[in-house]
């Protein structure tokens, strides 16, 4: 008797297992067709994406022949580097180059710090105004670039900068997109924080500087990545605000490369990759540091 | 404005210090002088002011009148950081960038103090807060106790004249709590300092302060050791905020007759000498806390008879929660040991020294005037 009972209890045991593996097996296979299916999704927005860049940067190792053959070569063996050396060569474009990289640099520069230290005001600090301020640089916000074109043109040419750095880099600085960025980041911070700093006899400045600024390196990467993109891709103020081939700044020498010399695809082609690189290598280091900022932060939690 | 001078005598005083949000007024006429190694607590309701106060002493806030006095200095016009008072807030507010070590001795580094001297007084304050092995950590890396020993411990490198404390303990769980409360009433006997620790938790204050300063919209209600506070409520709303459950309100009136005064209300009772002989008949309350009401046999046909509705058991005794005369309902403490159950009819008995009267306007009645 109590054997029987004993031996159903392990044929039962040993159905059991039998249909939980079966149940685990069919899971897992589950679980392994929606992966390829997400898999397959993923690949086919990836080659939209990436298919373009990629058409450019093959049609810029390719002669003006090759550019066109149909059906069109899809690796550029052997690559042609004639349209490269034409770029760097016979045009400006080393210079373009420079001048937007300086342009860029200190424009986000001083942005990022003048903005942290408008949104420090504007989030921390008490004085009368300080809404109406706020307002205005809201409003400021929905002014399109094309309705203050003509009047910032005036004023810059009024104040005898035209064809100089300044004139680049002057205007955009009073966008009042990063102070208010900033100002939302100040605030997130612990009001008893400035007031612990205020006890521990920090100036306005110092806690600014010691407390705050550490605080919102992410916010002031973020902001950085906008100003230096925003920057690198502005092409009409640059357009009108110069006229010196020497103060020409990438997105205007390209277009003028255009203009000039008749339908050159694969030295535009060229133009559009090269200029491609350094705001390539500049997403590149700050991602690392988004990245790493957004892991220090979640394993905070 | 006259600036009277302090008395340097007390280590802060308050003299009609006043506060208002645009038309909105926080503190109306605050005064208190605090002696030097006192432990105040600020207990209140929340939104009575009583962080807005402790603000106020630091230098966080502008005060709309008055004055405020440190070590007997006029501190109305000092910075925060002149004050020689030190805070700890409720949320900690350590530098979330710094190390502990950085944060414990950022206060003496902004101070000018030589970096010996500060690596000394850090060290010194961390063995004190058994924080040595946390120095290189950051705070996020920190438990909730931690955190508010280094928050205690930036206050207390500093040497301050006072110690401002902003609910502090608020944050932590119920057991690290207790844990904590004694481990800062023992910080202070140690250190001696002046302490003000604002709290809306009246256990946090009966057992911590060695004076209780009681607010309500803005206005101080009694200032008074624990006891004095407990036993002899200045008024119905201290009477009814201090204690739990709270003191048992009754109201009715107060009427002279031939055979002494009677208190008539829902119930009848001689009270006779409970008021001084001027105090005039009207309306009146009576109060008696919960553990002074004598619970008698049912049998008891001396008393006053009631219902117990409910039995709460709080582990040491029990709270009945009775209605008498089948609609005033009070509550009164028994031992736990009782067996007295739900439904049950009893009798109860107001002993005459435990009740207190207040007037109509809610003010405690003197025994003698």
């Amino acid at each position: 008797m109590g054997r029987t009972l004993e031996r159903t209890a392990r044929t039962i045991s040993t159905e059991t297992r039998r249909i939980a593996a079966d149940h685990a097996r069919a899971r897992l296979r589950r679980r392994r067709r929606a992966e390829l299916g997400r898999h397959l999704v993923l690949a086919l927005v990836t080659f939209i994406l990436v298919a373009p860049f990629y058409y450019v940067f093959l049609a810029s190792l390719k002669n003006s022949t090759e550019i066109f053959s149909y059906p069109p070569k899809l690796l550029p063996i052997p690559p042609y580097f004639g349209n490269y050396r034409a770029l760097l060569w016979d045009t400006g474009f080393l210079r373009w180059m420079f001048n937007t990289l300086f342009v860029a640099g200190s424009v986000t520069t001083l942005k990022v710090f003048l903005d942290s230290m408008a949104g420090y005001a504007l989030a921390k600090i008490d004085m009368t105004g300080k809404r109406a301020i706020f307002l205005l640089m809201l409003i400021l916000l929905m002014v399109p670039i094309g309705a203050l074109i003509v009047p910032l043109w005036s004023l810059v040419s009024a104040l005898g900068l035209t064809n100089t750095y300044l004139a680049l880099i002057l205007p955009p600085l009073a966008n009042p997109l990063g102070a208010i960025l900033m100002r939302q980041f100040i605030l997130g911070l612990p009001r008893d924080l400035d007031n612990a700093a205020r006890l521990d006899g920090l100036s306005e400045f110092a806690i600014y500087w010691r407390i705050v600024l550490p605080l919102i390196k992410p916010g002031l990467v973020v902001l950085a990545v906008i100003i230096f993109t925003d920057q690198f891709m502005s092409f009409i103020w640059p357009l009108i605000a110069t006229s010196s081939d020497d103060l020409q700044v990438l997105t205007v020498g390209v277009a003028a490369l255009r203009a000039h010399g008749g339908a050159n695809y694969g030295l535009w082609s060229a133009s559009a990759v090269m200029s491609l690189v350094p705001i390539g290598v500049f997403f590149f280091v700050l991602q690392r540091q988004f990245l790493a900022r957004s892991l220090a932060g979640a394993l905070k939690q | 404005m006259t600036a009277a001078s302090g008395n340097p005598a007390y280590a802060i005083e308050l003299v009609d210090v006043t506060k208002h949000y645009g038309k909105t007024p926080v503190l109306s006429g605050v005064n208190l002088a605090i002696e030097p190694g006192e432990f105040i607590a600020l207990l209140g309701p929340s939104g009575c002011g009583k962080s807005t106060l402790l603000k106020l002493i630091a230098g966080l806030e502008e005060l709309t009148d008055g004055e405020i006095y440190v070590g007997g200095r006029l501190a109305n016009y000092l910075r925060p950081s002149a004050r020689d008072v030190a805070m700890v807030f409720q949320n900690y507010a350590l530098y979330p960038h710094m190390t502990v070590r950085e944060n414990l001795g950022f206060p003496l580094k902004m101070s000018g103090v030589s970096r010996d001297e500060v690596r000394g007084k850090v060290e010194a304050a961390a063995t004190l807060l058994q924080l040595n092995a946390q120095l290189e950590s950051y705070p996020d890396e920190l438990s909730g106790g931690q955190r508010q020993r280094v928050a205690l411990g930036r206050a207390i490198v500093r040497e301050p004249l006072a110690f401002l404390m902003d609910e502090p303990l608020s944050n932590l769980d119920a057991l690290l709590r207790v844990e904590m409360r004694t481990e800062l009433v023992r910080l202070h006997k140690r250190v001696g300092r002046t302490t003000i620790y604002v709290t809306h938790d009246q256990v946090e204050a009966m057992t911590m302060a060695n004076r209780i300063v009681l607010m309500h919209r803005g206005v101080i209600q009694q200032v008074g050791s624990p006891g004095e506070v407990y036993s002899t409520p200045a008024n119905t709303f201290v009477a009814t905020f201090v204690g739990s459950p709270p003191m048992n309100l009754f109201k009715g009136r107060i009427e002279s007759s031939a055979g002494g005064r009677m208190f008539r209300g829902p119930f009848d009772l001689p009270v006779e000498g409970l008021a001084p002989p001027a105090f005039a008949d009207g309306p009146v309350a009576l109060g008696i806390r919960p553990e002074h009401i004598h619970v008698l046999d049912p049998g008891d046909a001396t008393g006053l008879a009631a219902v117990v509705d409910l039995v709460e058991r709080v582990g040491p005794d029990s709270y009945l929660w009775a209605l008498a005369n089948d609609a005033t309902s009070l509550t009164a403490r028994v031992d736990a040991a009782s067996a007295i159950r739900e439904g049950d009819r009893i009798c109860i008995r107001f002993p005459l020294q435990h009740l207190r009267l207040f007037d109509a306007a809610g003010t405690r009645v003197a025994k003698e005037a």
